[in-house]
């Protein structure tokens, strides 16, 4: 849970004024533009030591925080 | 085979007409067979580079495929994959550099050490930018696992060369366009009728107000220090034209997609709407813009050199700087690379420098943009904030045209020093100066009139789309008397409103 708290401070230092909390279309609204994402994808790098290649940035791991959860979980994985 | 011309539309009618006569499971087959005849009408010798783009990547995209799935080392896999994409890459992005760029990498060398190699002659295919962006968008994306590799070559081949957008895009994806280019169409006649609606609407677009604009345009930016009080006009018309000419171009392309039940991706969104740089190019290009961005954007920031900058520059400069700075520089990659591939020569690399150091300043400022607005409590919400950005961004827009347009960077400038310093329209109308080819005070007064029209129609359609009104679908419902004046007046301005000549010039994008 600890993580995940992580996750959601990265994410609202990144991009204060949106809604982590409920927001599942975070890229299909356009909430978050690629700047945000490679912010996002660079503090997630040095968080989790995770590696995330172009091939990961697609909408469906990036939509939601909970998305981008299981995106870190499944990375730490692999 | 330029797309306004009688041939063109009898060759797409001609089209339209056998895809729904044939066998359904045939349909494919005979899109391909007209791609082929279309591109063919070009030249027999272009035909050949067409060939071996689609053979190299689709060959390319079975043994980058084979290569994850039949070797059971996956690093060794992975480098198999690498070396063929490599290969594929190589091949078909040098075929264009060579072909482009060549000529102006010597002169760039004459300029630089005095040397006198002189100019080489070589073949331009047309469309050659946008069907090897396509094919190799569809190799990397079969590289990264995002799509199957086509194992039918004659399918594949149709991806590559599907007629209506060969020539100036959209830029497709295998995923979302592979699947409806070999899908089976039964005729729909509101789709035939919402595609021959938006064709009429991009004739009239290029045909009524570009090709209206551009008499001005050639006329201003070829003589720049005649028309010293016309720079901003100049700049303005061309702002026109640019957008008429491409997206009424798209308008025709997605339209005739349309007839055939094929939806292309949209290339345009209302541009000069744009709230910024970066959102003008959420706007413009729409299809080159995404194509970059997961392309050359996210593969350059995300590659190991760029971690150790990152970290370097995390070091040196703190977090939140650290973090958005290999961000800035890859953008500026990408934008180097949209500048060359508008054109070879200087200016592009400006235009497309220019573009990028704005939205490279906005990433790194976004913090301080954010905590201005708060001291000063300007909401994002708010109209008159909202329309600040709009101007804001299209002045920014129009002093990238002067580059874009401009014969070369010190052109570019004396007219935006002129632009400065004298303004004086009546130029425009002073007897003797002549207008392109035309001239005369009521040629000219007439001209602008009909752009003048053209916009404002064209403004008032931006304005309820962007409302998010789907304009052709309340057209389809009226009476069909309604809808037979709107056909006839739009079919009537055509020859009234176009080039006093007659005869409309090509589009802009179709020489990339």
């Amino acid at each position: 849970m600890r993580v995940m708290e992580k996750l959601m401070e990265i994410l609202e230092d990144i991009q204060p004024d949106a809604d982590f909390d409920t927001c599942e279309t975070l890229i299909d609204d356009g909430v978050l533009d690629s700047f945000a994402i490679l912010s996002i994808v660079s503090e997630l790098q040095d968080e989790f030591g995770i590696t995330i290649t172009p091939a990961d940035i697609i909408p469906e791991n990036f939509n939601s925080a909970k998305a981008l959860w299981a995106m870190v979980e499944r990375l730490q994985e692999a | 085979m330029s797309l306004v011309s009688m041939e063109f539309l009898l060759f797409a009618a001609a089209a339209v007409a056998g895809y729904y006569w044939i066998p359904k499971r045939c349909q494919w087959m005979w899109l391909l067979l007209f791609s082929y005849i279309y591109y063919a009408s070009g030249g027999i010798r272009v035909t050949c580079f067409l060939l071996f783009t689609t053979l190299t990547s689709y060959a390319a995209g079975i043994l980058v495929e084979q290569a994850a799935e039949k070797i059971p080392d996956k690093k060794k896999a992975k480098r198999r994959g690498k070396q063929v994409l490599a290969a594929a890459l190589l091949l078909n992005f040098g075929i264009l550099g060579v072909l482009k760029y060549t000529n102006f990498a010597l002169h760039t060398v004459n300029g630089l050490f005095g040397t006198e190699f002189g100019s080489l002659q070589f073949l331009l295919p047309l469309g050659i930018s946008f069907y090897t962006f396509q094919s190799m968008g569809y190799l990397l994306d079969v590289y990264w696992g995002r799509a199957k590799a086509e194992h039918h070559l004659f399918r594949f081949a149709l991806f590559v060369s599907f007629f209506p957008q060969i020539l100036q895009g959209p830029i497709g994806r295998f995923s979302a366009l592979g699947e409806q280019l070999y899908a089976s169409h039964p005729f729909d006649g509101k789709r035939i009728e919402r595609g021959c609606l938006r064709i009429l609407w991009g004739y009239f677009k290029k045909m009524a107000i570009a090709d209206n604009a551009v008499i001005f345009v050639d006329a201003i930016f070829g003589n720049p220090e005649l028309y010293d009080g016309l720079g901003l006009m100049g700049v303005l018309m061309y702002s026109i034209q640019l957008y008429c000419d491409f997206s009424g171009g798209m308008d025709v392309v997605i339209g005739i997609g349309e007839l055939f039940g094929i939806h292309l991706d949209e290339n345009f969104k209302r541009p000069y709407f744009a709230v910024s740089i970066t959102d003008f190019w959420h706007r413009w290009h729409i299809t080159l813009g995404t194509w970059m961005k997961d392309y050359v954007f996210y593969p350059v920031t995300l590659s190991g050199w760029m971690k150790h900058f990152s970290k370097f520059a995390k070091k040196a400069f703190g977090k939140q700087t650290g973090r958005t700075l290999p961000i800035c520089l890859a953008n500026l990659i990408v934008f180097f690379v949209v500048g060359v591939w508008h054109g070879a020569a200087w200016k592009f690399i400006v235009y497309g420098l220019y573009n990028g150091l704005i939205i490279a300043f906005s990433g790194l400022m976004a913090p301080a943009y954010r905590n201005w607005k708060k001291a000063l409590h300007i909401s994002d919400k708010s109209r008159a904030f909202h329309l600040f950005q709009m101007a804001r961004t299209f002045v920014l827009v129009n002093i990238s045209w002067f580059f874009d347009r401009a014969e070369d960077v010190p052109t570019a400038v004396l007219m935006m020093k002129n632009t400065l310093r004298r303004l004086d329209f009546r130029q425009v109308l002073e007897p003797g100066i002549e207008i392109g080819e035309a001239s005369g005070t009521t040629f000219t007064v007439v001209a602008l009139g009909v752009i003048l029209g053209g916009c404002l129609l064209l403004f008032a359609v931006s304005v309820l789309q962007e409302q998010g009104k789907d304009l052709a679908e309340i057209f389809t419902r009226q009476h069909w008397l309604v809808k037979a004046a709107v056909y006839l007046c739009l079919i009537l301005a055509l020859p009234v409103l176009g080039q006093p000549s007659g005869e409309s010039g090509g589009f802009i994008y179709a020489q990339f």
